[in-house]
């Protein structure tokens, strides 16, 4: 007989490509069946999922697949060209626009703290006047402030379940990869994906977005912002390669 | 019976004498009034058509608004009473001390006449102004009806038609105007106050000024630090991209890369590699369509002003001026319009014949007449009043001072161009894939100028042209490497920018708009700059130090404030410019929108007062910092 454990794990790789830490599961089962024990094993696999979009892959995900792994020496740069397989299931650990200039992120970042926006030349109060609360504002805020979303590039940081690194370029537009769209933490599976001198090629045939997020990760990211920025533009182009 | 007796009043003497002369046929009687040299009485008859008929008319003037508001004596002295008392001091509307000569006459003249047919101009200050003549005349007869008449340049079937055709005077649009005149008053008189009585101990280069505070004035001057600031804040950076170049026919094309350029080089360089690996490029793309350049929209005060200052190297307030003086000769149209649409019952056609003898460009419109004329493009707005600027007739050059020329010229080059067809051309386009990335490039040849050759404001000009491509074609590009560069700072703002801002942010009227920028230069808040030198020299407006510490210290005033936008931003002053509009719409009263613009405006004076120090601490960096 198939216990809930085991159906789950089967369910979320053959469905999501996410080899679940049976670790980790067997704590997630433990803990929740205490609490509904009548749940059905569906909305059981759901909850799973969303939790494992919340967390840290390098707890939730096991490691015993080399394939679901980024290779150890991704970043060489000397590999002209090397295609993986896969599928791969990575988080963003960071993002960043290349296709607009640090100054004028910060610019935007500066007009939303402000509350405002600029459409054409005209500038908006984002700022809903008698609403409480902050959220209205600032959640609104940055989209508007960006003008849309910026067609990138973005660049992102990757990582595995074992902790690999690697560095990810938009080479063709992925929907849903955005600065204000995409959370820190947020997941993804890459399939056929070709890396070229160390960096991972972002296609839409080869990235799936899974989406979640790490609060902590996103959070801490979303208040350094504009401090990482300005001292990126202070260090110059030579400091702008730092990781 | 006797002729019934009408009284007719302008807004200023020079439109009392030409309609005067219209109406009359050229013969009246001209009559000095006393007190007042500028202003004269044109006597004649005339008939109006029915219900009035023949009439005796006098014809005369007043010199822009009689009245003016202000408080009542006791809070008239600097130290009177605290500033927030002026949010709720008494006012009263009296005749300026230079006008009771005027307002004599038209209680004199009232006296005795059926009717008072009111001439001011068609728009909110003109509606106005036509209230307080009506006020005086009813002071000298209660019983005098009263009649507008609507017109919107000097030209004579226009202005006849218009005596014929008389409306009521709008009294929601002079609404309007007294509630900005009374927010205006209060709220600028309060603030004045406060901040000269605060600020000027702080420096003795403060020591003879008023620092004068303006509910436009402040956000147009915020307009001019903002940039001022994003200039001098400004970090430059580096960027990289690919060329690629390939030469075919005799002819290097230079491709450009669609993504522009990247602000990170490893990325590029990994692209550029993997373009140079994938050896043959792809034509993915070849275009080859017709283009057009379209002739300009009629033209509007905006854009009079903006393209004024760009192309005729006058300030928008000149500009205006010179376009009022052209008006008042009836050489244009009223130039105070926010329409830019003309309505389908004009005769363009004649208007343009009267541009035939001209010099420079008679033959063109002679062209236009020949066949080439096309009814002008419209554009989305129509303020209901006046019909977009146009010349009325033609003037010999000679009779014309150097700047209404260039006015005139640039009037009648627009509605000439108006009136004619499109540039056309054609451009083709050839877009190749090479690697994972995109690259085009584009070829135009100009065609027919068409409104280009009498609209020397507009460049179009033919671009290299493009060698033979096909579609779906591999070829390997001939070169394909990496390029930098670095991101430079904007400019400085400049004055049709500003125009710009302003509008697009509801700051002031069309008409005001130029008051408002010579008022902060008049204050000293900015100074104008010259970039570059000669035909190619750039009016730049930079702030003063005293402008600078203004803006910052409002800004600090107000940060963290979700609510309270700070003076220097556009948005409490269009707050203001919505609801007068909802007054011209009859949606809100007068009274209304007086009491809340006060509500308004008396939290943020209170939040000021509180902050105070805030406002002395900018102007201590930044004048303290000039004496050393």
């Amino acid at each position: 007989m198939t216990t809930p454990q085991s159906q789950i794990s089967t369910h979320l790789q053959t469905n999501k490509s996410l080899h679940v830490s049976p670790t980790w599961l067997h704590s997630f089962i433990t803990s929740s069946t205490t609490l509904q024990r009548n749940t059905p094993l569906s909305a059981l696999t759901q909850t799973a999922l969303f939790r494992i979009l919340a967390s840290d892959f390098r707890d939730s995900l096991t490691t015993s697949t080399p394939s679901s792994l980024l290779p150890a020496d991704i970043f060489d740069p000397t590999v002209q060209e090397r295609r993986l397989p896969g599928p791969v299931a990575v988080q963003v650990l960071d993002i960043e626009d290349i296709g607009t200039s640090l100054w004028s992120q910060v610019e935007a970042i500066e007009r939303v703290a402000r509350g405002e926006a600029i459409r054409g030349r005209e500038i908006v109060r984002t700022v809903n006047v008698g609403e409480e609360g902050e959220d209205g504002g600032v959640a609104r805020g940055p989209d508007t402030a960006a003008g849309g979303t910026s067609p990138g590039p973005h660049r992102l940081i990757l990582q595995d379940a074992a902790g690999t690194r690697a560095v990810g370029v938009e080479v063709r537009r992925v929907s849903g990869v955005a600065l204000n769209r995409m959370a820190i933490g947020a997941k993804m599976v890459l399939r056929n994906v070709t890396v070229a001198r160390g960096m991972v090629l972002l296609t839409p045939e080869c990235v799936t977005l899974l989406g979640g997020k790490i609060e902590a990760l996103d959070q801490a990211w979303r208040e350094a912002r504009k401090a990482k920025l300005l001292a990126r533009i202070t260090a110059g182009p030579n400091g702008q390669n730092g990781q | 019976m006797p002729v019934p007796r009408v009284l007719c009043v302008a807004e200023k003497p020079a439109i009392a004498k030409a309609v005067a002369q219209h109406l009359s046929g050229g013969s009246f009687r001209t009559i000095a009034i006393q007190g007042n040299q500028y202003v004269k009485n044109y006597v004649f008859e005339f008939n109006f058509g029915a219900p009035w008929g023949y009439c005796s008319v006098t014809m005369t003037s007043v010199i822009g608004h009689l009245t003016s508001l202000d408080f009542e004596r006791q809070y008239k002295a600097w130290l009177s009473c605290p500033p927030a008392a002026l949010f709720e001091a008494p006012v009263l509307e009296t005749v300026d001390h230079d006008k009771v000569a005027i307002a004599a006459n038209i209680q004199e003249q009232a006296q005795g006449s059926k009717a008072l047919f009111i001439w001011t101009d068609c728009d909110r200050e003109g509606e106005h102004i036509g209230t307080e003549i009506r006020k005086q005349a009813k002071e000298g007869n209660p019983r005098i009806l009263v009649k507008r008449a609507r017109f919107s340049n000097t030209e004579k079937a226009h202005v006849l038609s218009a005596a014929r055709a008389l409306i009521e005077l709008d009294d929601l649009q002079a609404n309007a105007v007294a509630a900005r005149i009374e927010l205006d008053l209060r709220i600028g008189a309060a603030f004045t106050r406060l901040q000269t009585l605060q600020l000027k101990p702080l420096s003795a280069a403060l020591k003879d000024t008023v620092i004068s505070y303006g509910s436009c004035q402040f956000p147009t001057l915020g307009f001019v630090v903002d940039r001022y600031l994003r200039v001098k804040n400004f970090k430059p950076e580096s960027f990289w991209g690919i060329k690629v170049m390939h030469s075919r026919e005799d002819i290097k094309v230079n491709f450009l890369w669609k993504r522009v350029h990247l602000f990170d080089r490893a990325v590029v360089t990994v692209m550029l590699e993997r373009c140079l690996k994938a050896k043959k490029a792809k034509v993915t793309k070849v275009n080859q369509k017709p283009t057009s350049k379209w002739r300009p929209l009629p033209l509007t005060t905006v854009d009079l002003q903006m393209m004024g200052s760009r192309f005729l190297r006058m300030d928008s307030q000149t500009i205006m001026k010179v376009a009022e003086g052209l008006y008042t000769k009836g050489f244009i149209s009223y130039p105070r319009t926010e329409t830019d649409q003309f309505d389908k019952a004009i005769d363009l056609k004649k208007l343009v014949e009267k541009q035939l003898p001209d010099g420079n460009w008679g033959q063109y419109a002679r062209n236009l007449l020949d066949g080439a004329f096309r009814t002008p493009r419209a554009g989305r707005h129509n303020d209901q009043a006046h019909p977009p600027i146009h010349p009325i007739c033609w003037v010999a050059p000679t009779a014309l001072t150097a700047d209404e020329k260039k006015v005139y010229e640039f009037v009648v080059r627009r509605f000439l161009a108006c009136c004619s067809e499109d540039a056309k051309g054609q451009t083709s386009e050839v877009e190749i894939q090479y690697g994972d990335e995109f690259f085009h490039a584009k070829g135009l040849l100009v065609l027919e100028r068409n409104y280009l050759d009498v609209y020397v404001y507009d460049k179009w000009e033919s671009s290299q042209q493009l060698p033979n491509f096909q579609m779906g074609e591999l070829f390997e590009p001939t070169e394909a490497k990496i390029f930098d560069g670095k991101t430079s700072p904007p400019n400085y703002l400049t004055e049709p920018e500003l125009i710009g801002l302003m509008d697009a942010n509801g700051i002031g009227t069309d008409a005001t708009m130029a008051e408002h920028i010579a008022k902060i230069k008049e204050r000293q808040y900015v100074a104008v700059h010259s970039r570059g030198s000669g035909r190619n020299a750039t009016k730049e407006l930079i702030p003063t130090r005293l402008g600078i510490a203004l803006v910052e210290g409002y800004d600090n005033v107000f940060a963290g404030m979700p609510d309270s936008p700070s003076l220097s931003k556009p948005f409490l002053r269009k707050e203001m410019e919505l609801r007068m509009r909802e007054i011209c719409a009859g949606s809100r009263t007068r009274h209304q929108v007086v009491q809340e613009g006060l509500d308004m405006y008396r939290e943020v004076f209170v939040h000021t007062q509180r902050r105070i120090n805030m406002l002395k601490e900018a102007c201590r960096k930044y004048l303290n910092e000039s004496a050393a």
